[in-house]
């Protein structure tokens, strides 16, 4: 039975980048995103100066890179998905490299797959960089609603029930199944699943009755005040958006090539 | 203080399907009083724990808690003086921290950010688990989890205690701690248990329920030792009373 990852691998305070404001990394991280993903689809080298975000990330929280490559190579399939007809509709011959015709559909597959990489590596740097929480706190403080809020929350807190209730279901028929690897067959695959949705049902009205008896009124308050320090959270947002937008705007490879040529 | 006190009279409460669970209970609690509710699967112990709390609503009869009578209008009211707690803590705890957890009820009572520190941390100490409060829930061992559940009704200062199997899924010595904590207890409680132990430990005075009907009330002593009555409810004296002390 597959596990579910659990992104939340570091110890909550055991890193500088722990002690960020959630909102400081949320901003960072969204113009993180916005600004790979505002590059050109041929765009290759220019973004690879991008590289420097995670690893800089990776390098102050600590987190190993072989954990970071596994979380984000789970969405390699996806986004592999996303560019795959490209190669056979843009057959334009962009570029010659050492003999050979590299057409404009594989230069903006390969961009296409090194701009997702870098954003979904960002956002997995964020969940593991900061305790599930403390992430749906920021986004409070940010103003996402707080139906959204409260309903991650709640997935988040119930996801591993629900994990676990499944891995019983599934243990229980293997038990009373034929063979070393017995198959779930569709049928009973569909009668397990409709039971794990009354399960889950069941639970959820048992926690809506533990939330009334306790004063629930639609709203879910907290009292975890956030502290946004000017000097770590507010240089932590200058300096990165600084960098993004030199990034975006500067073609920071061929500048640093001739910078090294003209010395 | 003479306020903490819980009546039920002629309470009925039929399920959609057409069970009845209840058929007319009628009891009252006494302010301190600790009573234990036992019966077997289905005798309508929880349903009746819900029905207190207005979780379900009863089909016929009164509750009364300290002089207020439930109903649609009473239903907060009801809820801030009676602390229930749920069989499952995983039901119980499901805010993303320790502290969130036990601070939930008392910020619905719009309490001062001050105030509800205070309550956390009072009822966190209360149970001995004040160095859990920045732990996620779901991280929580059994005991832990148990010890913060109870926290996270106390925190609201209740009048009355309701406990549905308290000590279901504790490892012994979770249990023994458990006894010892809610022996300390000075509230008006009651107990819904299959842990007749537990029962002969902490409450002086029982409730048996058979088939959604009161069948005895009284000393504790005495109604473990009626074998006939305990028959009749597919019931057992407790292990210490067998001569096997658990």
């Amino acid at each position: 039975m597959p596990q579910i990852p659990s992104f939340s691998a570091m110890t909550p305070g055991s890193s500088r980048a722990d002690r960020l404001d959630p909102r400081a990394k949320w901003i960072v991280t969204f113009a993180f995103v916005v600004a790979v993903s505002s590059f050109g689809k041929y765009e290759v080298s220019r973004i690879t100066p991008l590289f420097l975000y995670p690893v800089a990330i990776m390098a102050v929280s600590g987190v190993p890179v072989r954990s970071l490559l596994g979380k984000t190579l789970l969405a390699l399939p996806f986004i592999l998905f996303v560019g795959l007809f490209n190669p056979f509709f843009d057959r334009e011959v962009l570029l010659n490299l050492w003999g050979y015709s590299i057409t404009g559909g594989w230069v903006s597959f390969f961009s296409i797959t090194l701009r997702s990489l870098l954003a979904v590596s960002s956002a997995v740097l964020l969940v593991m960089t900061t305790p599930f929480d403390r992430l749906c706190l920021g986004l409070e403080k940010l103003r996402v609603p707080r139906i959204l809020v409260t309903q991650l929350n709640f997935l988040h807190r119930y996801m591993f029930l629900l994990r676990d209730e499944t891995q019983r279901m599934v243990r229980a028929h293997h038990l009373r199944s034929r063979g070393n690897k017995p198959k779930i067959a569709l049928s009973t695959a569909g009668s397990m699943i409709g039971l794990l949705l009354l399960r889950a049902l069941d639970r959820a009205t048992r926690i809506h009755g533990a939330m009334l008896v306790r004063g629930f009124d639609g709203e879910v308050r907290l009292l975890r005040p956030l502290c946004f320090s000017c000097s770590r959270d507010g240089a932590f947002i200058l300096c990165w958006m600084f960098f993004f937008l030199l990034a975006r705007f500067v073609n920071l490879p061929v500048w640093l090539y001739g910078w090294m040529v003209g010395k | 203080m003479s306020h903490h006190f819980l009546e039920i009279k002629d309470l009925c409460y039929t399920y959609p399907d057409g069970t009845e669970a209840l058929k007319g209970l009628s009891f009252r609690l006494e302010h301190g009083e600790a009573v234990g509710v036992v019966g077997a699967n289905g005798a309508g112990k929880s349903t009746m724990l819900l029905a207190l709390a207005g979780l379900v609503i009863p089909s016929g009869g009164s509750v009364n808690v300290g002089g207020t009578l439930l109903s649609k209008s009473t239903l907060g009211e009801i809820r801030r003086r009676l602390g229930f707690l749920f069989q499952d803590p995983e039901d119980q705890l499901f805010m993303p921290t320790v502290f969130d957890d036990v601070a939930f009820g008392p910020l619905n009572q719009g309490l001062s950010a001050r105030e509800v520190s205070e309550r956390v941390m009072d009822a966190l100490n209360g149970v001995g688990a004040g160095r859990l409060a920045d732990r996620p829930t779901h991280r929580l061992s059994g005991g832990e989890k148990r010890a913060v559940a109870i926290a996270t009704v106390l925190s609201m200062l209740p009048d009355i205690l309701v406990m549905d199997e308290p000590s279901s899924g504790l490892d012994p010595r979770g249990r023994r701690l458990l006894i010892g904590l809610l022996k300390n207890f000075t509230h008006t409680r009651m107990v819904a248990t299959h842990d007749l132990d537990m029962v002969l430990e902490l409450c002086p005075r029982t409730i048996v329920l058979h088939e959604g009907t009161l069948v005895a009330d009284g000393p504790t002593a005495n109604i473990f030792e009626d074998m006939d009555l305990l028959e009749r409810c597919h019931l057992e004296p407790p292990l210490c009373m067998q001569g096997k002390c658990p």
